[in-house]
């Protein structure tokens, strides 16, 4: 992919492609997966945690956490949502991480942070459910099948807390969903996500360059080389 | 139970201060085991790059850091409230494996000035007792200054620090700090060069008339030999420092300073995997006999010793003599009691200082401390705290320590956090962005303090400890006067806008930020058995063949970063213990 | 497999054993008369000319530690002098064998005559010619005096240990010692009834160092098909340490060649370059690491300027004009300008120790400019750096093990050969490309790149 965003047709086709996400969804959901033109021979990934609905609501969701457009590549394009079913088949996922010992005590302030008894697999099988079935009670559709502004607008409600949800506390679902579609969207890309280290590209960030000893010197200089990731890719 | 051969020493936790002591007692000809709970790491293969350059594994996994799953502290605000669980990363972050915290974390290299060895002395005679708030609990540590400042430039010489002294036995030197104590030395190296965002920061502090200087830093700015022979390689400012190790050999660690030496002496043994839990007492309980410790099979081992360094981290080091049973447990009720007293943290401030896109600050150019600029005017009592009717203070810092994209990028006030607007403030703000902050004291109080957890459990069925903390009064006016002084710069750097976090008045202690992991307190070093765990060779005044290292002696916590500080006083421990306690074992000081 | 092969085979039978039993007799004949035709020369009988005081095993130990003879006889791991390194061989696995003063399983029973025959002559006490593994050849320069000595550490100064040798991994008929006999015969060189001790002049006595206890040209000089060194003496040609390959290593030439030699090195940086492993401009890497970390780091500062000096009298075995220092490169890349084949991937992956302007940190990152390693005809040292990485030696004076990191995994055959042609063509250096067959052959011959680990690390064993 060079640093241009991509091209508009390309974008119109995810937009087009994610009205049937519900039904792609049962295929892996990979069929949609865009990327550089190089990547039509990608290997379409099927997701190793979700099932077909929750993959059909994660890839709906970093859709629009952060959407594609002329800024730059959207969370979908860069994997994310590979990305965050890989880290739920890993040590983080399964709260191997985390303290998670009882008692739990989900109501003591937010200020002393998590405490709920989900480790953050379970947190999305529970909230994910919960989400679909709000919807559906709403609109009638699961959440992928929203047109993007509602999906907005729900992911809104669910940021601010404003719809109760089955057993999960939304904001803290929210939370999790948003920060790791954040790291996947960022992190080096040997980890599913920022396909092409598209992401770096986009904010200028060199990656796992790790080396400014000669612009130390040059301070305030335009820094001109492009990423490369961990495994030694390049842009 | 499996029973070890004796040793002369035994040494728990394989951190800082763990090999300083290491390698003391190995050159006084001590036979000296390391205990490290953790596995054995070192700058390759474990901190290797490329893949070092990973900020999910170890920026936000924290790969590096004590697995809390099994171990952790739990939290409250109150003395009437019930703790609950740190259960994730957020406002410290814990070490683990050799080297410890000292692994994965800046390099800020400070000294404490010299009045806040000697706080509370030295307010109640400029202020009055009076300036001080009824529960604020502050102490004099029981040592100046001017006795530590040998052993405080011993530790910069051991890492390499780089900086810019200010003060050279009394003479105020241009372009250095000038509030420092007097030190007899230069830095052993030169300052690393100021990143974009440092000078920017300088030249505006220059202006509305403070007095920037480059931080100290444990990044060495070039290739260095310290005195024991050990080379260190120079700070790239490759921006992956603070929760990463270093592949350049550049940042002070055990690794990159002591252990090339340590880990060859025939005299020195390190055993990994290898967590203590208690330090075991004769029938008196007036003698330790060693150490008992669960080994990398799951096997309890009784390890006898003649005498034992407890060389942990600050919290660990508090638990470990509550469950040992050593000195009689902090009562906030009272404030009788020495073991968990005073408590103590830091209060930060943050300022994102956004330019124009034609400012290429390259936030991604950064070390952890090095290239950073300072400004100290307003810490511990450079200044007349009379008309502020607040104790401590604070340095303010103008750099940057990276531009890790998941964790540092920064966007503009009001910006969504998700959706096509905030990708557009990043991508907009990320190149052209410089930090601005400020890094404060915190007093310590009577209420504020650590014991054990009534509920919860660690891995190996030990209660946790239980942190009892939160905001007063006198560091929500700290943080505004410094952030005030701070923003000053900011405004005078002519951002197109900048954005202040700050603790407010009434805000709680809110543990899903990070802030430091500056934690201080609860073995705290004194004049006085009845209100200090340790006299003021960290010897314990109840087992004095205990010695405990770390800044769980600190009796409040400083401005500063408490690194340098913990280092000198281990070092001043240390000489004390070669010179006078193995020629006899016993109290150092008579209480 | 049809019936008529089958039946020319076993008429074929009766031919092979007569073949057989011929071939046998006549080894037995040669095994017979190597026996007695190459004579091990000394006197086995010999008693240690003086006795065993302390102050002569500490001259022993001395000894042993110019010889390196613990870089073959300890294991890793293993108790000193123990034996049970394995070494490969172009005929199969030895085994370093137990030289500890354990009289069953190490060699308490032998003599010093024994002993001199062993190192000095390569037949041990049973007759049988060592492996040249043993660099008898060039210990036949031992003095009289080191030998005593290091015989009285031996007996006197070693722990001894309990440890059977191993069986060596060679199979038939390359497993018959009897031929070493007559290689031993042609290659080893006599030696004299007594060799004097050179003296206390540094040439005379780097000389003797690097000739005999030393044996550098081990690795340093040539090999001929039949593996014995193409020289063992500046006397003989200056093919003595113009450079020679073990182990998948370019070991460089020790002579005075302007661009691929050590022309460019001042005797006191030699010094130093043994004594810690590094300099402001160089590193040990490869099969010299051991030879620092075991020997040379403990030569004493006179021993150490012998050597020096002794190799730096060494005239040059080719002509070559001295690199000389071009700051294009440097320029070029400071500004961010990467259009030279070769050179993004330099910046990518090289510069951040080695420099945009190829001179590395002082004694931690060694020089890429100048560097008579990059500067030799044969990239092999070159490419076994970036595909497995190396760790250097630690020394007393120099403790910290600078370790670069393989590149095996991060860059292909392409890129490798592609980053090591602009170091060899850039700052002034000028050697020849290299090639992606020449990677892609050494990929698959040196051990798979894993972040090299120090000698302390308590994982390694």
């Amino acid at each position: 992919m060079s640093s241009q965003p991509p091209s508009r047709s390309r974008r119109d086709f995810i937009r087009h492609s994610l009205a049937t996400v519900p039904a792609l969804g049962l295929f892996g959901g990979a069929m949609i997966a865009p990327g550089r033109v190089s990547a039509a021979a990608r290997q379409a990934y099927a997701p190793r945690y979700f099932n077909a609905d929750e993959w059909a609501f994660v890839q709906a969701a970093v859709d629009r956490l952060i959407p594609a457009d002329d800024t730059g590549p959207g969370a979908l394009e860069l994997g994310v949502a590979e990305f965050i079913d890989r880290q739920m088949d890993d040590a983080y996922g399964r709260g191997e991480l985390w303290y998670m010992q009882g008692p739990f005590v989900p109501d003591a302030p937010a200020t002393l942070g998590y405490q709920l008894r989900f480790t953050p697999r379970e947190l999305y099988r529970a909230g994910i459910k919960a989400v679909e079935q709000w919807c559906r009670q709403q609109h009638n559709k699961g959440f992928a099948a929203l047109a993007p502004e509602v999906r907005d607008q729900v992911l809104q409600q669910l940021e601010h807390g404003s719809i109760s949800l089955e057993g999960v506390p939304a904001a803290a679902f929210f939370g999790q969903l948003l920060q790791n579609t954040k790291e996947g969207y960022f992190a080096d890309p040997m980890y599913g996500g920022n396909r092409d280290m598209g992401s770096w590209k986009m904010i200028g960030f060199p990656g796992a360059r790790a080396d400014f000893a000669d612009w130390i010197e040059q301070p305030g200089k335009v820094y001109p080389f492009g990423p490369v990731s961990i495994r030694g890719d390049k842009a | 139970m499996k029973r070890m051969k004796p040793v002369d020493a035994v040494i728990v936790g394989f951190g800082w201060t763990g090999a300083m002591m290491g390698l003391e007692l190995a050159e006084a000809g001590l036979e000296v085991l390391a205990l490290e709970r953790g596995d054995y790491r070192d700058t390759s293969p474990d901190f290797s790059y490329p893949q070092i350059a990973d900020e999910l594994a170890y920026g936000i996994r924290g790969k590096l850091f004590q697995p809390l799953a099994r171990e952790t502290v739990t939290i409250r605000h109150a003395v009437n409230e019930t703790a609950v669980p740190y259960r994730q990363y957020g406002s410290f972050l814990l070490g683990n494996n050799v080297g410890g915290a000292g692994t994965h974390w800046n390099g800020q290299h400070y000294r404490p000035s010299p009045e806040d060895l000697e706080l509370h002395t030295h307010i109640t005679q400029r202020y009055g007792a009076k300036f001080m708030p009824a529960d604020m609990q502050i102490q004099d540590y029981g040592l100046s200054y001017d006795e530590l400042e040998p052993f405080l430039e011993k530790f910069e010489y051991v890492c390499g620090t780089s900086g810019r002294a200010g003060n050279l036995g009394g003479q105020v030197q241009i372009g250095g700090n000038p509030f420092e104590g007097p030190r007899q030395h230069e830095y052993p190296n030169p300052p690393v060069a100021d990143t974009y965002g440092a000078k920017l920061f300088a030249d505006a502090a220059r202006a509305v008339g403070f007095h920037p200087f480059p931080q100290p830093s444990s990044n060495a700015s070039r290739p260095y030999t310290n005195p024991y022979g050990v080379r260190l390689g120079p700070c790239n400012l490759c921006g992956y420092c603070e929760r990463f190790g270093c592949f350049m050999y550049s940042k002070a660690s055990p690794q990159t300073t002591i252990l090339p030496v340590l880990m060859r002496k025939p005299n020195f043994a390190l055993r990994t995997n290898s967590h203590v839990l208690k330090v075991n007492l004769d029938s008196t309980g007036k003698r330790a006999t060693g150490v008992t410790y669960v080994d990398a099979q799951g096997q309890q081992v009784e390890q006898p010793a003649e005498l034992v360094i407890v060389a942990a981290f600050q919290m660990h080091n508090v638990r470990l003599l509550l469950l040992s049973g050593i000195g009689k447990p902090y009562d906030p009720a009272s404030g009788s009691g020495v073991i968990g007293r005073n408590y103590a943290y830091q209060m930060m401030s943050g300022i994102s200082v956004f330019f124009d896109k034609d400012v290429a600050i390259n936030p991604f150019i950064a070390a952890g401390s090095g290239g950073t600029e300072i400004v100290d005017d307003f810490n511990s009592d450079h200044f007349d705290h009379g008309p502020h009717g607040f104790v401590g203070g604070g340095y303010i810092f103008g750099g940057q320590t990276g531009g890790r994209p998941i964790q540092q990028l920064m966007v503009p006030p009001g910006t969504p956090a998700w959706g096509a607007k905030w990708k557009q403030a990043a991508r907009d703000s990320y190149l052209h962005t410089a930090t601005v902050g400020t890094h404060g004291s915190v007093m310590a109080y009577r209420d504020r303090y650590l014991d054990l957890d009534p509920t919860y459990k660690d891995a190996f069925g030990q209660p946790l400890l239980r942190i009892t903390f939160d905001w007063h009064d006198n560091e929500y006016k700290m943080t505004r006067f410094l952030s005030d002084r701070a923003q000053q710069i900011v405004d005078q750097m002519k951002p197109r806008q900048s954005s202040l976090t700050i603790r407010q008045p009434g805000d709680h202690y809110d543990i899903r930020q990070y802030q430091t992991t500056h934690t201080t307190g609860g073995v705290i070093t004194g004049a006085d058995p009845a209100t200090s765990a340790l006299n003021r060779y960290l010897q314990s005044w109840d087992v004095p063949n205990v010695f405990v290292t770390g800044a769980s002696a600190f009796p409040q916590n400083i401005g500063y970063n408490p690194t340098g500080l913990i280092g000198g006083l281990t070092y001043w421990a240390a000489k004390a213990i070669r010179e006078n306690y193995l020629k006899n074992p016993g109290p150092l000081v008579q209480a | 497999m049809n019936a008529s092969t089958h039946s020319a085979r076993r008429r074929r039978w009766p031919t092979v054993i007569a073949t057989i039993v011929i071939v046998l007799i006549v080894l037995v004949i040669l095994a017979w008369l190597g026996s007695k035709l190459v004579r091990a020369g000394g006197d086995p009988q010999a008693a240690a000319p003086a006795a065993a005081t302390p102050a002569l095993i500490a001259q022993g130990a001395y000894v042993a530690k110019l010889g390196d003879c613990a870089a073959c006889h300890t294991a890793p791991g293993g108790k000193p002098f123990a034996g049970g390194l394995a070494i490969a061989s172009p005929v199969g696995t030895i085994y370093s064998t137990n030289i500890t003063p354990d009289r069953d399983t190490g060699i308490g029973a032998y003599s010093y005559g024994e002993f001199e025959r062993a190192v000095r002559r390569g037949v041990d006490r049973h007759g049988h010619t060592l492996y040249p593994a043993m660099p008898y050849p060039s210990y036949a320069k031992v003095s009289d005096a080191d030998l005593t000595a290091l015989y009285a550490y031996f007996m006197h100064g070693v722990q001894p240990v309990r440890q059977a040798n191993h069986a060596e991994g060679i199979p038939w008929p390359l497993s018959m010692r009897w031929p070493l006999a007559y290689w031993r015969g042609l290659f080893a060189p006599r030696v004299a009834a007594s060799v004097p001790a050179p003296g206390d002049d540094p040439l005379a006595r780097g000389a003797y160092l690097v000739e005999g206890l030393g044996h550098c040209g081990a690795c340093h000089t040539p090999r001929a098909v039949t593996l014995q060194e193409k020289a063992l003496s500046d006397h003989d040609s200056s093919l003595y340490l113009s450079g020679g390959v073990n182990d998948h290593w370019v070991a460089p030439s020790l002579r005075g060649d302007a661009a691929s030699g050590l022309g460019g090195m001042s005797e006191a940086g030699l010094a130093t370059l043994l004594g810690t492993g590094r300099t402001d401009r160089s590193a040990i890497f490869g099969g010299m690491t051991d030879v620092v970390a075991h020997s040379t780091q403990y030569m004493s500062e006179a021993d150490l300027k012998a050597v020096a000096r002794y190799l730096k009298s060494l005239a040059p075995h080719r002509q070559e004009t001295a690199v000389k220092y071009d700051p294009a490169t440097h320029q070029a890349l400071f500004a961010g300008k990467v259009a030279a084949t070769g050179a993004q991937l330099y910046v990518d992956n090289c510069a951040t120790c080695h420099r945009t302007d190829g001179q590395g940190y002082a004694q931690v990152f060694p020089t890429l400019a100048g560097n008579p390693v990059v500067n030799g005809d044969d990239p092999a040292s070159l490419i076994h750096l970036v595909l497995a990485g190396g760790t250097m030696p630690g020394a007393q004076a120099a403790p910290t093990q600078f370790t670069m990191p393989p590149f095996d995994q991060r860059l292909s055959d392409r890129e490798i050969a592609d980053v090591l042609s602009f170091v060899r063509t850039s700052w002034g250096n000028r050697a020849a490309a290299v090639s992606a067959a020449q990677v892609r052959k050494l990929r698959g011959a040196v051990p798979a790149g894993r972040a090299g680990m120090t000698d302390y690390d308590p994982r390694k064993r």
